[in-house]
């Protein structure tokens, strides 16, 4: 259990917190960081989207202009971006921001972190299926339908270290 | 009392083959003239003592030499009852005089001649310890100020150290208290606490959400307690 004390050390896990940690997580937490993540996403755009402005106004001043961003480029642009962040957030440490202030953690099979194959099919899976998340309270295991498809879960885990220093088994 | 004209007759008398004779002849003749010189011999006395300036006499006495050739120590130990003496000076003494001689005895000599050692052998020092008011004693002394001048503090705590297991100490310390928690509660920001909050409520929420789907399927419960496997 990653809550109590491990390996001889002590938890900086709160007490209430230690019961809930290596399970998995359900709709409103995932919800929640799902939105923290979207406006992670949308930082992102509207940097990428003012970094390209200000990079066509050095380049042709006078004839500048805010640049015109179509509806499928904008959307193309989220889902490659989105695809990216979780793609990355999830190899390295299996959490994206909005998972790091909910206190979750995405594992595969044998409770490891997700290697990048794994991370991106799953970041595919939620760019392309957002609402497959409504499965978690749909099915008993609270598995949303990426997860169900891929072996994975996301669960609670407060622990700051990496998913390395408290494997769930 | 013999009669010196007699005793010079009785000294005379081995000397005559008469004497017989003689004491019969002349026996009441030298008596009657010894009683007659006798007499004379007391008036004359007295009328030299009746004459003779004694007060003058006595001032051409050399007293000294007489003194010199009197063992005036010897007489007086012999002749005197010094014990009634004694007694009757005693008598006579008062406060005051005690006092005069006791401020001319040198009480510091008299203390250096004695042998302490042999009056604290005689000491029953227990008895004393019995009757000594232990706690009137201990509030006249400055007791933290004797130790912190007089023990080596930092030696005593040592030694106590050197029996205490630091470790295992250190261990049922952090047993006894949650460290995490205090160090949490001490270091703790605003925004940890609001985290911490979010994601209690966040869990909260996750479980209610749960159940209510629960009845809305009409499940049991669900299975999320189960580890990723």
């Amino acid at each position: 259990m990653s809550g109590g004390t491990a390996g001889g050390g002590v938890s900086p896990v709160p007490r209430e917190a230690r019961p809930y940690q290596g399970r998995r997580a359900g709709l409103v937490t995932r919800l929640v960081a799902a939105v923290l993540d979207g406006a992670v996403v949308g930082v992102l755009l509207a940097a990428g989207y003012f970094g390209l402005a200000g990079l066509l106004f050095l380049v042709d001043p006078r004839g500048f202009s805010m640049p015109r961003a179509g509806l499928v480029f904008s959307l193309a642009s989220a889902f490659v971006v989105s695809f990216l962040y979780l793609t990355l957030a999830w190899t390295m440490s299996g959490r994206t921001y909005g998972y790091l202030v909910m206190g979750l953690r995405v594992v595969g099979r044998g409770g490891r972190t997700l290697g990048l194959t794994g991370s991106a099919l799953r970041a595919l899976g939620v760019v392309l299926l957002p609402i497959g998340v409504l499965w978690v309270v749909v099915g008993r295991d609270n598995r949303s339908v990426q997860d169900v498809v891929l072996g994975t879960a996301v669960v609670y885990d407060w622990q700051p270290r990496g998913a390395q220093d408290h494997p769930h088994t | 009392m013999t009669n010196p004209a007699t005793a010079t007759m009785r000294a005379l008398s081995p000397l005559s083959a008469l004497r017989p004779v003689l004491q019969t002849v002349l026996g009441p003749t030298v008596a009657s003239v010894a009683r007659t010189l006798d007499r004379l011999l007391d008036e004359l006395i007295a009328e030299v003592v009746r004459r003779v300036d004694l007060d003058a006499a006595a001032r051409r006495l050399d007293i000294e030499a007489v003194l010199d050739r009197v063992d005036l120590t010897a007489t007086v130990l012999y002749r005197v009852d010094l014990r009634t003496v004694v007694r009757e000076v005693l008598d006579q003494l008062d406060e005051r005089s005690i006092a005069l001689v006791v401020s001319r005895v040198d009480v510091d000599g008299v203390a250096q001649r004695l042998d302490l050692d042999a009056v604290a052998k005689r000491l029953d020092v227990d008895a004393v310890a019995q009757r000594l008011d232990v706690e009137a004693v201990l509030d006249r002394i400055d007791l933290t100020s004797t130790v912190l001048r007089r023990v080596d503090l930092k030696a005593v705590v040592d030694a106590a150290l050197a029996q205490v297991d630091l470790v295992a100490l250190a261990e049922q310390v952090i047993d006894g208290v949650d460290l995490p928690e205090i160090i949490r509660d001490s270091t703790g920001s605003m925004a940890s606490e609001t985290v911490k909050g979010v994601r209690m409520q966040g869990i909260e929420a996750d479980q209610a959400v749960g159940r209510a789907m629960d009845r809305l399927l009409l499940r049991h419960a669900r299975r999320s307690d189960e580890p990723n496997a």
